[in-house]
């Protein structure tokens, strides 16, 4: 019955898409979008030596202009020339071998080693002859465990501003705990130690920090999972997998207390939230299928502008649909929300690694094997790079007490910008379960009762019937014009409506 | 729109009240069923009274063959038939016979059969039903068969997944119901029922004897011997549980000798070559006697993996020779064989060492699997139901009785709904234009008159059949394929596991029973695909295959469907009428067919759409996930359907993990063919409409990647495995141009494994997602002690420490490598760092390890060992230094003297460590 239900709801969901879709086209005459990503956001490919297989495991920034890529089957090569206009100049050299499955990297400019995370720990390597090639590894901390299970990963993240480095472990066979801190998240401080501090991961895809320096990850459509999505770590909280609540025993991890509730299967996650305190809600959920299905690596844009004008959001990897999306942020009732955006697609194959070269372009690492992914290409370096030209796009999608409020990267044309007709908004969530994924339950369908345009053209704001609390809202804006009369480049946004601000 | 709606919770309430009120009317009145006659589609569909009552009554009207005794010119025609009774005598125990025609709901809750000798005194009705069981126990008597230990365990595995529990239930281990659920069809007590042969004779084919196809088949031949030993297991009095015999030989054997002149030391009766019969370690022989049972005229296929030697003869001849002292080999032989009774002998020795013996047989349609199961002890495999339990006494027919009994199946109303022999209708009832349902003591009433059939009906039933009967029935000419669908489905119930425009699938109570071997398929890979718009999806021609055969083309999912025969044909040209796919544009190919098919292949290879990632081809499997297979796809899709479904995936499989190859309509691969969608899809379906006869795409085939090293060393960290049941979760391996290498444990924290020739395969782990763990690619694997090489021993007899080595204070600080990436390892212990080098190194014959290790420390302390070896049987070497440590020579260089000791049952060499101020070194060979 439950399965009924929710097959229904989504057979309306595309029925009523596909109206939208055919509205759009019955209005004939309207310009078509007049360009594409690749006028704004030029893809490059780096040349991998020929012989090589460099499947992305990590990226990190050297002094320099160089690039570590470490790879899944465990090797890190330095790129050099990676940030010239031709590709073709990229030099690539191999600096260390036989680790195992690279999902790290971080280099700490004060020390000059380089801190890998692979399967079972950190270890820092360095070059102490001068040869080119990594002859020290010294191990910083083995704090946790694995056991064979090749689900048993372990992603890294770079150096956060006090000098950790966060990591986020995936659960054995991505179902259960049976090493270990499996299923948690935790800190290698600057001395060393492991410190566990968050439980309730399962199958994280990438962890990155956001423009305040919070530390965020990406984990999968599974069990207590019924989609991706972006979780904020904090010590002590939970971010909904119940499977590692063992470890909550174990020394490192005693300082947090006792576990948390475990969470009622077939719930909501905001109903749970309420009921679990260390429960941090999913700051971003990316809808199964429409923004990708594999969420992985995450950067912040803080390259004042040399990206484009989207400073200081998140662009997040998706490793089945190979595209980076957009993600803006901001803090309702004390925790993270905010909406997703879809960026960039085309990229040679599943995204996992992502990061920022000082030069404000953004570096991604391809891997498609064992998971199949767009793009037709096994493995692949790719860097994308902002034309300086802007797009026309919603730049933020905001909460409001009663609706929402977007803001555009132009200047918007207030006829199409005000009109009801322009736009088209949904609502649905998902199930919290402990069974694997969930479809698309409790959709609404929201009117909008009032547009107001700011006077600047730049914003506009709309208020809606109802709003749903712990809902995915979706909000099209097909009609919408800039000033020039150019439709949107992406003319949808999904904002995870957690909490619905408070009137002031 | 709420998640949890509120009808289905009130529905299982009422369901439950009525199992509770109906329980409590069982208490006073044993022989009412609790819930009357179990039709699934009436129990959920109907039970709560919200649905149409007179839809519900029509329901139990055919699915309790009213129509057979109320006959109408129009329905008579598809009435379902109860069982046929020909031969019942050789199916059925005698006792459960005479048990259930007495009181068919007392024996059976929940039964369809009416009782029909309610309305009787107590000796009349005794009189009947031993009449009526003479009668049919005339027919024949149950065989057995003896029981198959391992078939009990597969049988059981075999219940809870394939889709038996959707119908009738979970099980426990003993094969006793378990939980039954409102929708479950009861199945009664198996044991007193059914023998082995009868209960696996009906599993293979229901059909058979169940013509009304409300019991589908679902199992092969050996599919259904297990089953059947599963659900009867301990039901087989008297029967040996053993199917050969064997004779045990001692001796120093260096082949399998000739028994003959040989004095067995023991001789007895025993299961599928199980040799742990022989008494001793090392140094016997044992020979197996029994019969082979051959149930077809065929080339077959024998192998025996053994160790040491074994030889496998068929009627006197030799058909596998696996002869002499070796490691587990495997030798195959073939051999034609007819039908019946073969005489088999494997004889087997093992002179010492690993002991193991593995007999198989392969063709006559059989896949290759384990000997054992076909063999008997005697010539006769099955023997009538034994004695040593009253009910299964032998059974002797009274032809006065049988007589009288034939005559009471015409009279009483069996032959109404059974076909037996030529039993004609005898049993006079109204016609259904006639029934009025408000008569009193007809069959709806609470007290059916004498002569009546009691049916144990439950309130709604009754009102429901009473509805219905309150206006004509219609006229099957004048429905709908939309409501045949819907009929067909709840009467055939494949609404227990399929879902149809929101009606079916499985309930919440039978959810979780429904399995994958690959969870994180989610749903998709555990539940039975939805029907809706199946009759655009699917090709006619593979639907009805489908229906009739069963199919299990999802290799993923533990259920299967099961085959209807000819009973679900209606409903297969039905979903044709009403299922109308949307219509794909004529795509007219951009290339020669033979230049489509290559883009095409492409396409679908890894380094494009990638399909072959999550599908298998022609069997070759995928990558990580195992869809459905490419190769027949072509067979089972429409071509319009598979042309929607690539462009938009999740509107036709809403909340599949098929990703959209196709956003927004266009293609990724623009530089393919036109670079136009529409005719990439067509290319992809001329390509794989070759079927298994095209050629598969590149990349399948997954090629070895040796790792060699040549000018240095190479390192391979992973999960490598070490030798029996020993793996390395944290192995380091270490490869050496010298052709020796080893595993340094991470865990361990020291030396785990060496060997020689090659250093390891990556295929495993860099070809797909990296399962499992990966054993050496060379030989000469030898083992090191688990556990910590250094440690602290207060006197000499303290045993070495078991402990892991972080719970000892051990920490593993990493290693340095030289130019050539030869590693030297570091940890600490006790405030000691320790250098440990271990490398390859040339030597006569085969290269050797040279463990070099250095020790330093602050505070050198006394009473530190460190253990070089541990062994059977240790013992210095005439060459000062050396030691023998089983086959390998062990040389040591070290400031204290080494100390050979006992320990437990083995021995082991410890070196005392002897600081020269602040350091001590150490040198270790490993010479083999």
């Amino acid at each position: 019955m439950r399965y009924l239900l929710s097959l229904a709801v989504i057979v309306a969901a595309f029925l009523m898409s596909g109206s939208s879709a055919d509205a759009q086209k019955k209005k004939a005459g309207e310009p078509k979008p007049t360009e594409s990503e690749d006028t704004y956001y030029k893809l490059q490919t780096l040349p991998i030596p020929e012989g090589e297989v460099l499947e992305g495991g990590a990226l990190e920034m050297l002094p320099d202009g160089k690039i570590a890529f470490g790879t899944r089957r465990g090797e890190i090569w330095i790129v050099e020339n990676g940030l010239t206009d031709d590709p073709k100049n990229a030099k690539f050299t191999r600096f260390a071998h036989g680790m195992h499955e690279i999902l790290g990297l971080a280099y700490n400019p004060k020390d000059g080693w380089l801190y890998v995370t692979q399967r079972c720990d950190v270890t820092r390597i360095k070059d102490s002859k001068g040869k080119g090639r990594a002859d020290i590894f010294e191990v910083v901390t083995d704090g946790w465990e694995v056991n064979g299970d090749y689900h048993e990963y372990a992603f890294g993240s770079r150096f956060d501003k006090q000098g950790n480095i966060w990591i986020t472990l995936c659960l054995t066979g991505s179902f259960n705990s049976n090493s270990k801190y499996r299923g948690w998240a935790g800190k290698v401080t600057p001395d060393g130690k492991w410190v566990p501090t968050t439980s309730g991961v399962r199958s994280p895809g990438g962890v990155g920090f956001n423009a305040d320096d919070e530390v965020f990850y990406t984990d999968n459509q599974g069990p207590w999972n019924g989609t991706c999505g972006l979780k904020h770590l904090t010590v002590g909280g939970f971010v909904g997998h119940p499977g590692g609540f063992k470890w909550y025993d174990a020394p490192e991890a005693k300082y947090l207390g006792a576990a948390p509730l475990v969470p009622k299967t077939k719930s909501r996650i905001m109903t749970e939230a309420k009921r679990i305190p260390q429960f941090t809600p999913t700051a971003i959920l990316f809808p199964y299928g429409k923004m990708g299905q594999s969420a992985a690596g995450i950067e912040c844009d803080l390259s004042a502008g040399k990206f484009g004008p989207f400073e200081k959001q998140l662009f997040v990897g998706d490793q089945t649909h190979s595209t980076i999306m957009r993600v803006s942020l901001e803090k309702v009732n004390g925790r993270y929300q905010g909406a997703c955006y879809p960026f960039r697609q085309g990229f040679s194959c599943g995204i996992v690694p992502a990061r920022f070269a000082p030069d404000g372009s953004l570096f991604v690492g391809g891997t498609s094997r064992g998971w199949g992914s767009r793009g037709g290409k096994p493995f692949a370096l790719e860097r994308l790079v902002w034309t300086g030209k802007v797009p026309f796009e919603i730049h933020e999608m905001k909460a409001e007490p009663d609706g929402f409020t977007l803001t555009f990267t132009k200047p918007v044309d207030p006829k199409t910008a005000g009109d009801v007709a322009s736009y088209k908004v949904e609502t649905y969530t998902y199930i919290y379960q402990a069974d694997y994924g969930s479809p698309e339950v409790d959709r609404t369908m929201p009117s909008i009762d009032k547009i107001t345009v700011a006077p600047d053209n730049k914003s506009v704001r709309i208020q809606l019937s109802k709003l749903e609390e712990g809902h995915i809202h979706q909000l099209a804006a097909p009609g919408v014009r800039s000033e020039e009369g150019s439709q949107l480049l992406h003319n949808i946004a999904y904002y995870t409506l957690n909490y619905i601000p408070e009137r002031k | 729109m709420q998640f949890l709606p509120g009808s289905l919770v009130l529905a299982s309430i009422i369901a439950t009240s009525t199992i509770l009120a109906g329980a409590s009317a069982a208490t006073a009145q044993p022989t009412k069923a609790a819930s009357g006659p179990v039709v699934p589609g009436f129990a959920r569909f109907h039970a709560d009274g919200k649905a149409d009552l007179a839809t519900g009554g029509r329901l139990l009207f055919g699915e309790l063959h009213c129509a057979r005794c109320h006959t109408d010119a129009t329905s008579a025609k598809d009435i379902k038939s109860a069982p046929i009774l020909d031969g019942i005598g050789s199916r059925v125990k005698h006792g459960y016979l005479e048990k259930f025609i007495t009181d068919p709901h007392g024996a059976k809750s929940g039964t369809k059969m009416p009782n029909l000798l309610a309305g009787l005194d107590d000796a009349e009705r005794k009189a009947t039903a031993t009449a009526l069981t003479h009668f049919l126990a005339s027919t024949g008597t149950p065989s057995q068969a003896r029981p198959d230990r391992k078939g009990i365990a597969e049988g059981r595995d075999l219940y809870s997944k394939v889709g038996c529990v959707a119908c009738h239930g979970t099980r426990d281990t003993k094969g006793d119901a378990d939980k039954l659920f409102p929708t479950n069809v009861p199945l009664g007590d198996l044991k007193e029922k059914y023998s082995l042969v009868s209960l696996r004779s009906f599993l293979e084919n229901p059909h058979d004897t169940r013509p009304s196809g409300r019991m589908p088949g679902l199992l092969t031949i050996k599919e259904s011997n297990d089953v059947a030993n599963y659900l009867l297991q301990g039901s087989v009095p008297g029967l040996s549980a053993t199917n050969m015999k064997y004779s045990y030989y001692e001796g120093a054997f260096k082949n399998v000798p000739d028994f003959a002149k040989l004095k067995p030391v023991s001789m007895g009766e025993t299961t599928d070559f199980d040799i742990s019969v022989a008494k001793r370690g090392s140094d016997w022989a044992i020979k197996f006697d029994g019969y082979l049972k051959i149930e077809k005229d065929g080339k077959y296929t024998f192998s025996t993996t053994s160790d040491d030697g074994s030889i496998l003869s068929i009627d006197g001849k030799v058909v596998v020779n696996n002869d002499g002292v070796h490691p587990p080999a495997t030798k195959n032989g073939g051999v034609k064989l007819t039908k019946g009774m073969h005489k088999l002998t494997v004889g087997f020795f093992n002179g010492g060492g690993g002991v193991e013996l593995k007999a198989e047989i392969e063709g006559g349609g059989l896949a290759k699997q384990n000997l054992g199961p076909f063999v008997y002890v005697t010539e006769k495999t099955e023997v009538p139901v034994a004695t040593g339990d009253k009910k299964d006494a032998p059974f002797t027919v009274d032809a006065a009785l049988a007589a009288k009994g034939k005559t009471l199946f015409g009279t009483i109303g069996c032959a109404n709904c059974h076909q037996m022999g030529k039993e004609k209708m005898q049993l006079e009832t109204l016609a259904l234009d006639q029934l009025k349902g408000d008569g009193d003591g007809g069959c709806l009433s609470a007290k059916p008159k004498k002569g009546v059939p009691s049916f144990g009906f439950a309130a709604n039933q009754v009102a429901a059949l009473k509805a219905a009967l309150a206006k004509p029935f219609p006229n099957p000419k004048d429905e709908t394929p939309a409501s045949l669908v819907k009929q067909r489905m709840t009467a055939l119930n494949c609404y227990a596991c399929h879902e149809r425009d929101k009606v079916g699938g499985p309930e919440d109570d039978l959810n979780k029973f429904f399995l994958t071997v690959q969870p994180e398929m989610g749903d998709e890979g555990r539940l039975p695909p939805s029907l809706n718009g199946v009759g655009a999806k699917l090709n006619h021609a593979y639907l009805k295959k489908v229906v009739e055969q069963g199919s299990h083309d999802r290799p993923y999912m533990h259920t299967r469907m099961p085959k209807f025969a000819n009973h679900a044909q209606s409903l297969v040209e039905a979903y044709m009428a009403i299922d109308t796919p949307e219509k794909a544009p004529k795509v007219a190919l951009s290339e020669t067919i033979t230049k489509t098919k290559f883009a095409a292949r492409h396409m679908v290879g890894p380094t494009a759409f990638g399909c072959t990632k999550c599908h298998t081809f022609a069997g070759q499997k995928a990558e990580g996930v195992q869809g459905i297979d490419l190769a027949i796809l072509t067979q089972r899709l429409q071509h319009d359907w598979f042309y929607n479904y690539m462009l938009n995936p999740t509107k036709y499989r809403p909340g599949t993990r098929m990703p959209a190859s196709f956003p927004d309509g266009k293609t990724l691969l623009t530089k393919v063919l036109d670079g136009k969608a529409d005719t990439q899809i067509e290319a992809i379906w001329v390509y794989l409409a070759d079927g298994k006869a095209a050629t598969p795409p590149t990349g399948l085939d997954k090629k070895s990647i040796p790792l060699v090293p040549v000018a240095e060393a190479i390192i391979y960290r992973n999960f490598i495995k070490g030798v029996g049941n020993v793996n390395y979760s944290r192995a380091i391996g270490v490869g050496f141009p010298e052709r020796a290498h080893y595993v340094f444990d991470a865990n361990d924290i020291t030396l785990a494994m060496i060997w020689q020739g090659a250093f390891m395969d990556a295929k495993r782990h860099w070809t797909d997602r990296g399962v499992g763990f990966e054993p050496p690619l060379g030989e000469n694997i030898v083992q090191l002690p688990t556990g910590v090489s250094f440690y602290v021993l207060g006197s000499n007899d303290e045993a070495w420490t078991a402990k892991p080595a972080k719970d000892i204070g051990y920490k593993f600080l990493g290693y340095r490598l030289t130019d050539d990436s030869r590693p030297t390892f570091n940890y600490s212990f006790n405030g000691i760092k320790i250098e440990d080098t271990p490398n390859a190194v040339e030597s006569k014959g085969s290269p050797t390890i040279v463990r070099t290790f250095t020790l330093s420390t602050e505070n050198p302390i006394d009473k530190l060992y460190y253990r070089a070896a541990v062994g059977n049987k240790i013992e210095a070497d005439a060459k000062a230094g050396w030691y023998r440590v089983n086959d390998m020579r062990i040389r040591i260089e070290a400031e204290g003297q080494p100390i050979i000791r006992q320990s437990g049952k083995g021995m082991e060499l410890l070196v005392p460590i002897r600081f020269k101020g602040n350091t001590a070194k150490l040198v270790q060979e490993y010479a083999w």
